[in-house]
């Protein structure tokens, strides 16, 4: 058994007062041991929605309506909320949210806060929390006087190894970082996505690792899988995707085509025309056949999912 | 613009019908405006506004009647106070006398007699008036008046004060001789008496006779210029009217009803003008900031420690004291309530983006002061206004209480002013405070109702509680 | 070369820092240098980029060029005018010409104005136009020329309405409605969503060659920034360290801080995943209140020897071609760096 998680058909509906939104529809992937995972899409494409899902935590009015996920091929759909919370959530599968690092409490030191959350979770003396703390906040490269000072004595790129050293704390296996880098400069995302690496490399960890933007993907994922409008639209490796042949699904080719290259001289970038489609009233079959410049016949009518064209890759295109 | 503001307005309604007490208030609010709309339908004594304080305006009431509907509660029913019109007027010639007679009926069926019955009419002119009252048992007792001067006169014969020893005389022929040997007509309730069942016991008044008691009104017209008019027969009840009466026979009800517009008026301008004071002033402060607003913050304290209600107090005793007068004050103290929120949400609001792009589009002060800053906080100085109106009621009854509110209307402070000062709550007489303090705390409910409703939806922090 | 549409020289705006008492009754002030003597030229119809990390004083320097900002030293001149300390009738003038791109559309437009609003703003707030008709007009004329087409449709909207691209295109077209001759665009697409990031500075520089606009370009982003500009200067604590063409600066890089930025940068390629990124820095940005002695970027340079903090601050001088540069040992720097790649290739 290699696979730690395994998505079966996920579906979350947001109940809104306009309608029902299908924010996460019919998503099936898998996550390997000591892998990443990139989940990118733009805004809406319910790549944060799909994470809360994961952790059995759908934000209201969002419900999970269908599928499966198995976590180290136990079925957690089933248990209940308390046996989640115990067992579960952050033993087993933690999160670094969008933008964490900006919710740590200002009046508090951060031991504080990182016993505070240790606290919820487990019974365990102060001295070994201690310990634990200090062996994760070296583990993300910070020292322990990191532990007395106040959230605005540190900066960006130490707040964000603080919630990554959180998020270990109870040594899950699966941990799910949601645009960990999107706030940083450039130099310290760089610093974030190695640290990542070597957490990685050096525990064992799997990643699922959720942003926006293509380019670091690349850098950090082994595998990839894009989203558009709650859909899974391909899932490959890294080659697969970044590689010379190029990706499959037109939309990834387009979303690559339009982002700029800093070491190549390129005249016109494409775009995609039109904008994400509203999920109150998405559009018929491939939910991207309006944006598409390839749009074939059968396109607008026939729902169409990923299937696999080859081992690994997945992609949802009548054209493949 | 029309079409935004209305589709705004039928959103921001879809959110207040959901906040329950807010329907509340509103609902109370339309009572109260129809009530003010409906004034002269609604008030038994139409002039009950001018001559609220003119004394001979209230004769015809009884004094410290209850409310009609304390019989709801009571086995022994009160008499209701009535006025009655004559059944029946013959007019007859005997010799050089014009004989005019007026019959009156009262319908008795109660089990407590009225406070007093009075024959009230108008004569010009030489004329001599007799009375005779029949009780439904036969008895009678006759009251004999003449009077002989030209003009005319008011006429009012009180059976309680002008026909004691007639009533006396009148029980004595049944009751005990001891019982009478007891009892003098200066001690006798000559009413209770009156409308007693003829038995030996009458003059202690125990048991009530019903039935019709008749009154007859002769009345000789000895000159050819003489006139009877406006004959009738004033039953002092011992409950009246909605509210019942005070101590100076004003109908309570009445004053309630007169005094709701100024509640609304003192109120609603009182809250208007100085939120709008108040919200231009913070948003100032705040939009320029620095020395500005330091200074326009050192002013807003002056006026924030000054106390209100002795200030007031003085200017009340100085001035003559007026129901605008009154509202200027308040206005003059009010505007401070809102400064401080609004200072700080003009600090918030200025730093957005699109305040700076119009700034960077070279946009005056006075443009984005009026056109960027003060929309959006007119929601929230809405709420302000709906909260403020309480108070402004409330401290426009505290001066009245006092005795320095404008005499010239009347307002729920004033009743309750002229309760406090005749002791009506040593007297009894509940019905005399509680709807007017009732009036007054309704009236600051509903706008409270309003102004939680409105801050419920336009705070967000509120509202995800 | 013609007479550059904006030239800054020496340009500095400190900001006070509120300071204790202690601080106050010694005389010590303590000033945030967010922009700390920057020089540079614009030709017209250029795009300038301005790029570098948060806290560079790059967005000051937008404010500045804005004169929504007023300098604390240095002088500035449009046209060969200076505009350094106007006000009244000739800040007014300068309204018109310069006209700003905000980061975030949204929250540029006041939510309470309809898209006609906000297009007129500018034309009301300048007395520009006889009638409401006739502004109306040429709202319509700016919506077409930044494609959100049909205008009739989104001039009765209100912002929430449009999606984001939409909302940029809506305010760049009020920034078209003076025709201005500098726009400063600030992050313009960074809230965009990735698909229609391009799209927006296509178009945006399909505006700037039919109108002969000049960009000033401020951003964080390396790659947007070579697409985008045609020369561009590298910030670091309020001071250029380069300065040249885009691609020159990118490809080329001299200083050691712009190389550092360049190789943090992540692309869109293949093979990457399990390598660790090598970045040539250390260190965390020091507070723009305690600019270090010497050279500035000094305590975080990997390569840097006494010289650079005894030395005086290096200037910017260029360094052949127009490629400006402020370190005084690139060249013995690059050589260092050419012969690391070499051995790592080896190795």
């Amino acid at each position: 058994m290699d696979n730690i998680l395994e998505v079966k058909d996920l579906e979350l509906h947001y109940f809104t007062q306009k309608g029902v939104v299908k924010a996460v529809d019919r998503l099936s992937f898998d996550l390997k041991k000591g892998e990443t995972l990139g989940v990118v899409g733009e805004s809406g494409c319910g790549k944060t929605t799909m994470a809360t899902a994961l952790l059995k935590m759908p934000t209201p009015p969002g419900r999970i309506v269908g599928g499966q996920i198995l976590l180290d091929g136990d079925d957690i759909m089933p248990l209940s909320e308390t046996e989640i919370r115990r067992r579960v959530r952050w033993e087993r599968i933690s999160m670094v949210f969008q933008g964490a690092m900006n919710c740590l409490t200002p009046v508090y030191t951060i031991e504080k806060q990182m016993r505070e959350t240790l606290q919820q979770h487990r019974q365990m003396d102060r001295a070994e929390a201690g310990k634990r703390m200090l062996k994760y906040l070296n583990l993300v490269g910070l020292s322990s006087d990191v532990l007395r000072r106040y959230p605005h004595e540190l900066s960006g790129g130490m707040k964000q190894r603080v919630v990554i050293a959180t998020a270990l704390f109870l040594e899950p296996k699966v941990v799910i970082c949601d645009e960990p880098t999107t706030a940083l400069d450039v130099v310290v995302q760089a610093e974030i996505i190695n640290l990542l690496k070597t957490l990685k490399e050096e525990m064992g960890l799997s990643f699922i690792f959720i942003t926006h933007d293509l380019s670091i993907e690349a850098e950090v994922s082994d595998r990839i899988m894009v989203m558009y409008a709650g859909r899974a639209v391909e899932i490959g490796t890294n080659e697969q995707i970044y590689g010379p042949q190029g990706s499959a699904h037109p939309y990834t080719q387009r979303l690559l085509g339009a982002t700029p290259r800093l070491h190549e001289e390129v005249k016109e970038l494409s775009f995609i025309p039109g904008t994400p489609p509203d999920l109150l009233d998405p559009p018929s079959g491939c939910r991207f056949h309006p944006r598409c410049p390839v749009v074939m016949e059968r396109c607008p009518h026939d729902d169409v999912w990923v299937r696999e064209i080859e081992p690994e890759h997945m992609v949802a295109c009548w054209r493949c | 613009m029309k079409r935004k503001d209305s589709s705004q307005l039928r959103a921001f309604w879809n959110e207040f019908r959901r906040v329950k007490f807010g329907t509340v208030g509103l609902a109370l609010f339309a009572v109260f405006v129809l009530i003010v709309l409906f004034e002269p339908l609604l008030m038994p004594y139409p002039d009950a506004n001018d001559r609220w304080r003119d004394m001979t305006y209230w004769l015809d009431s009884p004094r410290n009647a209850k409310p009609v509907w304390v019989n709801w509660f009571t086995s022994k029913d009160y008499a209701v106070a009535d006025t009655i019109e004559p059944t029946s007027v013959t007019e007859s010639q005997v010799g050089s006398l014009r004989m005019v007679m007026m019959e009156f009926e009262y319908d008795f069926h109660y089990q407590r007699p009225p406070a007093d019955l009075q024959l009230v009419t108008t004569l010009t002119g030489n004329a001599s008036i007799q009375m005779e009252l029949i009780r439904p048992d036969g008895a009678s007792l006759n009251y004999q008046r003449a009077t002989s001067s030209s003009g005319t006169r008011d006429i009012r014969v009180s059976v309680a004060q002008n026909l004691q020893d007639k009533v006396f005389r009148l029980a004595s022929a049944y009751a005990d001789p001891d019982v009478i040997a007891s009892e003098n007509p200066e001690t006798i309730d000559a009413m209770a008496t009156m409308f007693a069942a003829a038995e030996p016991n009458m003059l202690r008044a125990t048991n009530p006779l019903e039935g019709t008691y008749i009154c007859k009104l002769t009345v000789a017209l000895t000159s050819a210029d003489s006139r009877v008019d406006d004959a009738m027969l004033v039953i002092a009840g011992g409950v009246a009217g909605w509210m019942g009466t005070d101590a100076s026979k004003r109908d309570i009800w009445s004053g309630l009803i007169a005094g709701t517009k100024w509640a609304l008026l003192i109120g609603l301008v009182t809250s208007f003008v100085s939120v709008a004071i108040g919200v231009v002033y913070g948003v100032v402060a705040g939009y320029f900031g620095g020395w500005v607003d330091s200074m326009m913050n050192r002013i807003f304290e002056v006026f924030l420690s000054m106390p209100l209600l002795p200030i007031l107090i003085v200017m009340g005793a100085v001035f003559k004291p007026s129901i605008w007068t009154m509202i200027i004050m308040m206005c003059l103290f009010f505007w401070v309530g809102p400064v401080k929120t609004v200072r700080s949400m003009a600090l918030q609001i200025k730093e957005n983006t699109y305040i700076e792009a119009a700034k960077a589009l070279g946009a005056s002060h006075g443009r984005i002061v009026f056109k960027h800053l003060l929309p959006q906080l007119v929601p929230y100085a809405f709420a302000t206004m709906a909260l403020s109106v309480p108070s402004a009621i409330v401290y426009e009854a505290s001066i009245s209480l006092i005795g320095l509110g404008d005499a010239t209307v009347v307002t729920w402070g004033q009743i309750l002013q002229d309760a406090y000062a005749s002791g009506a709550v040593l007297q009894g007489t509940w019905w005399w405070v509680v709807p007017p303090g009732l009036a007054i705390a309704l009236m600051g409910m509903t706008f409270a109702f309003i102004g939680f409703a409105m801050d419920t939806i336009l705070n967000p922090k509120l509202r995800t509680r | 070369m013609s007479e550059p549409i904006l030239r800054v020289e020496n340009l500095k705006k400190w900001f006070p820092v509120k300071r204790s008492i202690r601080q106050v009754l010694s005389g010590e002030r303590t000033q945030v240098k967010a922009v700390d003597g920057i020089s540079f030229d614009v030709q017209k119809g250029e795009i300038f980029g301005l790029v570098g990390e948060s806290g560079c004083g790059k967005t000051t320097t937008g404010k500045l060029i804005m004169k929504l900002l007023d300098s604390t030293d240095g002088k500035m001149y449009m046209e060969g005018e200076d505009v350094t300390g106007i006000s009244g009738d000739a800040l007014a003038a300068h309204r018109r010409k310069v006209q700003m791109i905000f980061q975030d559309p949204y929250a540029s437009m006041n939510p309470r104005f309809k898209i006609l609003d906000v297009l007129m703003e500018p034309l009301v707030i300048h007395g520009v136009g006889e009638t409401s008709q006739e502004r109306e007009t040429w709202a319509i004329k700016a919506l077409e020329e930044v494609k959100l087409t049909p205008p009739d449709e989104f001039l009765s909207r209100h912002p929430h309405m449009l999606s984001g691209g939409q909302r940029q295109r809506a305010a760049t077209a009020r920034t078209l409605m003076l025709s201005p001759s500098i726009i400063v665009a600030d992050e313009p697409v960074s809230m965009i969503d990735l698909s229609t990031r391009a799209e927006i500075l296509h178009m945006m520089r399909q505006v700037q060659r039919e109108l002969g606009l000049t960009y000033i370009y401020i951003t964080h982003d390396l790659s947007t920034a070579r697409y985008f500009t045609d020369r561009l200067a590298v910030m670091y604590l309020g001071r250029i360290v380069e300065m040249g063409v885009a691609g020159e600066v990118i490809d080329n890089t001299l200083h050691p801080y712009s190389k550092a930025l360049i190789a943090a940068v992540c692309e869109p390629v293949s093979g990457r995943v399990n390598r660790i990124k090598e970045v040539p820095i250390k260190g965390e940005i020091p507070a723009a209140t305690n600019i270090p002695q010497g050279c500035r970027f000094h305590p975080r340079c990997v390569y840097a020897t006494q010289a650079c903090w005894e030395q005086p601050e290096p200037e910017l001088f260029d360094a052949g071609n127009g490629h400006m540069v402020a370190c005084r040992r690139y060249e013995e720097i690059l050589e260092k760096g050419d012969a690391a790649k070499t051995s790592e290739a080896e190795f």
